[in-house]
């Protein structure tokens, strides 16, 4: 931590915040640990216990957390390194509150925070969500098992990693944050910004949230719009056609 | 049609992927919910274009700066004429979504500058601020870390609050400076944000009047309130001038009728200390 502190700015407060986050982690408990590398403050190495009771019990899962330079602003990304048949290894998934309200994360929350809500999420269901897993029982039973002979090229052996006493059980108030926190992989194509979608069941809700009106006018001059898209090239097929008929008289001249 | 047809390809080419990528996706609500997040990205992509063009709070401008935003604009060139009569300069914010924290702490602490005694009436209020949001459950280790880098900054203020105006130039610089790092800068939005839902929590029967459909207090906190870039309401105004007791007027500048610009007081009978300007969306910082 020393060499950190020359590094990085300590006055800067995301620095600072980060450092105090590693002091704060430091010390192993039962369910998970986290430290950042030696030569970047930005990018952090974890281990979780999968939770008992769960097809990962008995799991213990590597993975790397990735600090965006305004975090605590923007929430840090995980990427799962263990095979665990839950979430896809190498790609970088992101906490969101489950339900209406995706990306909501909140500054008071940290890197304990995310690990917690990691652990708690690794039993719920996939569902077909991005970045996630679907497999079943006996092969997720199979991976936690083999998850303790895998090594990190960083940190080498990582059941070591874990504390077998200290426990550090989330707060009351932590649980309830817990319980609203879902995650998904991150869409990493650079698709281009999403342009309307014109696809009647979607228009409505797009404009009501986009533009904060529920507004049916709104949807339904994006309806006629795509009417007379469809019309306007009816009729341009339909001019190729004629014009491809008059080159290439078919009928045959009695 | 040449107009149209990229949109009309565009169209077809995500029909295309949603067709393709519905063995995963399954659903409407995962659908929808994978719209939201497509919107929010497009979102953040314009604020961020926005938040490198504009500075988190900008330079003191003539009042008259804004007559060149609206020349030719009959209504609002009677209405800043208006503003103009009871304001002489303006300071312009980031509209960020984080505009009405970031004016309002701005503001306030430029006044402390000259009135030592709020100074020491809100050094209090803030100074008991954290153990009433530990209380409430916020985590001590985070809500600790945003107090001391607040608390850094109102102390620097209170190291020069009351002293000769001549002799301040060079502390409101370090204002100015530290409020235009984004590090520094959003600390403070985030602890005012903190005390405002440490209110709206503490008092909720009272704000929970003013929520509107389904949500509890503590929802409309954890959504509106607490995360970052979330536009301000009334609510927010109101709680935040209750939590610290300080006198905010805003001034209402919008498309409305008459050539006045309406103006509300936070809490309502209360002698203002900070003055911003309101137009539909946005907070800027006046002066008289």
């Amino acid at each position: 931590m020393v060499e950190m502190g020359e590094k990085y700015n300590t006055k800067c407060p995301g620095v600072k915040r980060l450092m105090r986050e590693a002091m704060e982690l430091a010390e192993a408990t039962e369910e998970y640990c986290a430290r950042p590398l030696e030569d970047n403050l930005f990018e952090w190495h974890f281990t979780v216990r999968g939770p008992v009771g769960t097809d990962f019990e008995g799991g213990v899962y590597h993975g790397r957390i990735l600090l965006p330079k305004e975090y605590p602003m923007h929430p840090p990304h995980i990427i799962l390194l263990t095979p665990n048949g839950r979430f896809e290894v190498n790609k970088k998934i992101c906490l969101s509150i489950s339900g209406h309200h995706p990306e909501t994360w909140q500054p008071s929350w940290s890197i304990r925070t995310a690990l917690l809500a990691l652990i708690a999420f690794m039993p719920t269901p996939a569902e077909g969500t991005i970045g996630s897993l679907d497999y079943s029982p006996a092969e997720r039973k199979l991976l936690a098992k083999k998850s303790n002979t895998w090594v990190c090229s960083q940190c080498g052996d990582i059941t070591a990693l874990l504390s077998s006493t200290a426990a550090k059980p989330p707060t009351e108030e932590e649980q309830t944050v817990l319980n609203q926190i879902a995650f998904k992989g991150e869409d990493e194509q650079a698709r281009p910004a999403p342009e309307p979608v014109f696809e009647p069941q979607n228009v409505p809700q797009y404009a009501e949230r986009v533009l904060e009106s529920s507004d049916n006018t709104t949807s339904f001059l994006d309806q006629l719009t795509e009417i007379l898209v469809a019309l306007l090239v009816g009729v341009i097929g339909i001019f190729i056609y004629r014009r491809w008929n008059a080159h290439m008289p078919v009928e045959p001249e009695l | 049609m040449s107009k149209l047809s990229p949109l009309f390809l565009l169209n077809l080419k995500m029909a295309d992927d949603a067709s393709s990528s519905s063995a995963c996706t399954g659903n409407l609500i995962e659908n929808s919910v994978n719209q939201d997040e497509l919107i929010m990205k497009q979102q953040r992509e314009i604020e961020k274009e926005i938040s490198e063009s504009i500075p988190l709070v900008g330079d003191l401008e003539e009042l008259s700066s804004l007559e060149k935003e609206y020349n030719e604009d009959p209504v609002y060139m009677l209405k800043v004429k208006d503003l103009a009569s009871k304001y002489k300069s303006i300071r312009r914010t980031r509209p960020d979504g984080n505009c009405f924290f970031r004016a309002f702490s701005y503001g306030y602490l430029e006044h402390l500058l000259t009135d030592k005694k709020e100074y020491d009436k809100f050094y209090e209020i803030a100074k008991n601020s954290k153990e009433i949001l530990v209380a409430l459950g916020f985590p001590q280790f985070t809500v600790e870390d945003f107090y001391e880098t607040f608390m850094e900054v109102v102390q620097r203020v209170g190291e020069q609050a009351g002293g000769a105006p001549d002799e301040l130039s060079s502390i409101r610089e370090e204002l100015h400076d530290k409020f235009n790092k984004q590090g520094y800068s959003d600390y403070i939005v985030v602890y005012l944000r903190l005390i405002t839902s440490g209110q709206l929590q503490t008092q909720h029967d009272f704000y929970q009047n003013f929520i509107e459909g389904p949500r509890t207090v503590t929802e409309f906190c954890r959504q509106e309130v607490e995360p970052m870039y979330k536009e301000s309401d009334h609510i927010h105004i109101i709680a935040l001038s209750n939590a610290l007791n300080v006198g905010v007027r805003v001034k209402y500048m919008d498309r409305g009728e008459g050539s006045q610009v309406i103006a509300h007081d936070f809490p309502e009978g209360s002698s203002p200390l900070v003055h911003l300007l309101y137009r539909p969306g946005h907070y800027d910082i006046l002066y008289a």
